[in-house]
């Protein structure tokens, strides 16, 4: 029985990552906000790893970062990896550590996805000499770093609901 | 520090990160087929998820033949289906009918957008065909507007467009009006109003307001004479004071569904002197 509701809040939570994946990638089903949309599986993943052992954690980050790169080159990279390693200690340290409260998962969400994607513009944009960072960054990143942080917030409420729906009794 | 290196849980995640390496690397050697796979499996998903959002026209369309088929009797009813399937297939081939007429050496291959990342910069796309149809990289990609980008990677059943838009786009470019030449490539800065920049002008152009900007030719990637945009402002860089059009595009390329890849042309990989010209 114990082992049916994990497999039950797998599949929900892979579920949620493949509609999220399907949401951020088609064209005109979410709208640009001040010029930009969110990351919807950046913190989706960071989401799961706080209430997941680091295990689960890591393959679901695994998971959402391939998604991430997949979306938009045609080989994985830098959100597999970095996703992946930020959901394994992501968990590590809400075991031992924290206790999952709103505030602390988002703060966790706020840095993690705003650490992750300005690593991804320094990288891509900025060490690429793509041009005009500065005005790039305020014009997109910006109100992408903030959309994904609100999205964020939803994304734990909603698999908060689904963890402790598909607990273990 | 032994401790944390001997639980299971960092032997995995060791595990895992060798796995993605290996992965990473056969894909950066030319062999994606992780995102091959990826892709072949999502497709048939991006492809009807893209076309549930084609906008309210569309749908008002097949709204209106869905009703008009509801009417017809059963008999008719399959042969309807197929009427217009080639129907809809005939009116996205009509647009580049013309362009083929006057250009009889140019392959074209249609293909629809199925998927926009929201992380994507310069609002690059997926389109719905890939090496299978004979599209390589490097390709040039066009609607009837003019051109919109290139692409940028290929496998068998997709392939990313990197518009007109982004900095990596460069195209040799002339001044139809004043045979004023240039390099049309995107930036930072007008990307998102949907205009890109011409570029390496003399600082004694008349390039103005309102002239349209096409492909020279020079660089064998781009035939020549393929629309690129009008020119809608002469700007100076702030920087070093040189003179430059932005140049808008008349592909709404943002929200462009529909394009057209321009596999093979008369000349393709000439790399022309530009004195020549």
């Amino acid at each position: 029985m114990e082992r049916r509701y994990t497999a039950f809040r797998y599949t929900a939570y892979a579920l949620e990552l493949l509609l999220l994946f399907i949401l951020q990638t088609t064209p005109r089903l979410f709208p640009e906000i001040f010029g930009s949309k969110p990351l919807f599986l950046l913190p989706a993943a960071l989401t799961i790893s706080f209430l997941e052992s680091e295990i689960p954690a890591l393959f679901f980050g695994m998971a959402g970062g391939i998604m991430l790169d997949l979306g938009y080159s045609d080989n994985i990279g830098f959100f597999a990896f970095t996703l992946t390693v930020s959901c394994f200690f992501i968990s590590l340290i809400f075991r031992d550590y924290f206790v999952v409260s709103f505030l602390n998962a988002t703060a966790f969400t706020a840095i993690f996805s705003a650490g992750l994607i300005v690593i991804y513009y320094l990288f891509f944009h900025v060490f690429a000499g793509k041009g005009n960072s500065l005005f790039y960054f305020f014009e997109h990143y910006f109100s992408r770093i903030t959309l994904t942080i609100i999205v964020g917030i939803l994304l734990y409420y909603l698999n908060k609901f689904l963890f402790r729906s598909l607990r273990d009794h | 520090m032994k401790d944390f290196l001997n639980l299971k849980s960092v032997k995995v995640l060791i595990a895992v990160l060798a796995i993605l390496t290996v992965i990473s690397i056969l894909g950066a050697m030319g062999n994606p087929w992780v995102s091959s796979a990826f892709n072949f499996l999502t497709k048939g998903l991006s492809s009807v998820t893209s076309n549930l959002t084609e906008g309210q026209k569309s749908y008002d369309e097949l709204k209106a033949e869905n009703e008009k088929l509801k009417s017809e009797t059963a008999d008719l009813r399959s042969q309807l289906v197929d009427y217009y399937d080639i129907k809809s297939e005939n009116a996205r081939l009509w647009k580049y009918y013309q362009l083929k007429k006057t250009n009889p050496d140019y392959e074209l291959m249609p293909a629809s957008v199925i998927r926009r990342d929201t992380n994507e910069e310069f609002y690059a796309f997926t389109i719905d065909a890939g090496s299978s149809t004979g599209i390589s990289v490097l390709d040039p990609v066009l609607t009837e507007n003019g051109v919109i980008g290139f692409v940028s990677s290929v496998n068998a059943s997709s392939s990313k467009v990197t518009t007109i838009l982004s900095p990596d786009f460069q195209a040799g470019a002339v001044d139809k009006k004043t045979n004023d030449s240039g390099v049309v490539s995107g930036s930072a800065i007008h990307g998102g109003d949907n205009c890109a920049t011409f570029t390496k002008i003399d600082a004694n152009s008349n390039v103005k307001k309102g002239d349209i900007v096409v492909t020279s030719g020079i660089g064998g990637i781009y035939p020549a004479d393929l629309i690129l945009g009008k020119v809608s402002e002469i700007k100076y860089d702030e920087y070093d004071a040189t003179k430059y059009a932005v140049v808008r595009s008349y592909e709404d390329i943002k929200n462009v569904t529909d394009v057209v890849v321009l596999t093979d042309f008369k000349n393709k990989g000439e790399v022309k002197d530009k004195g020549a010209e």
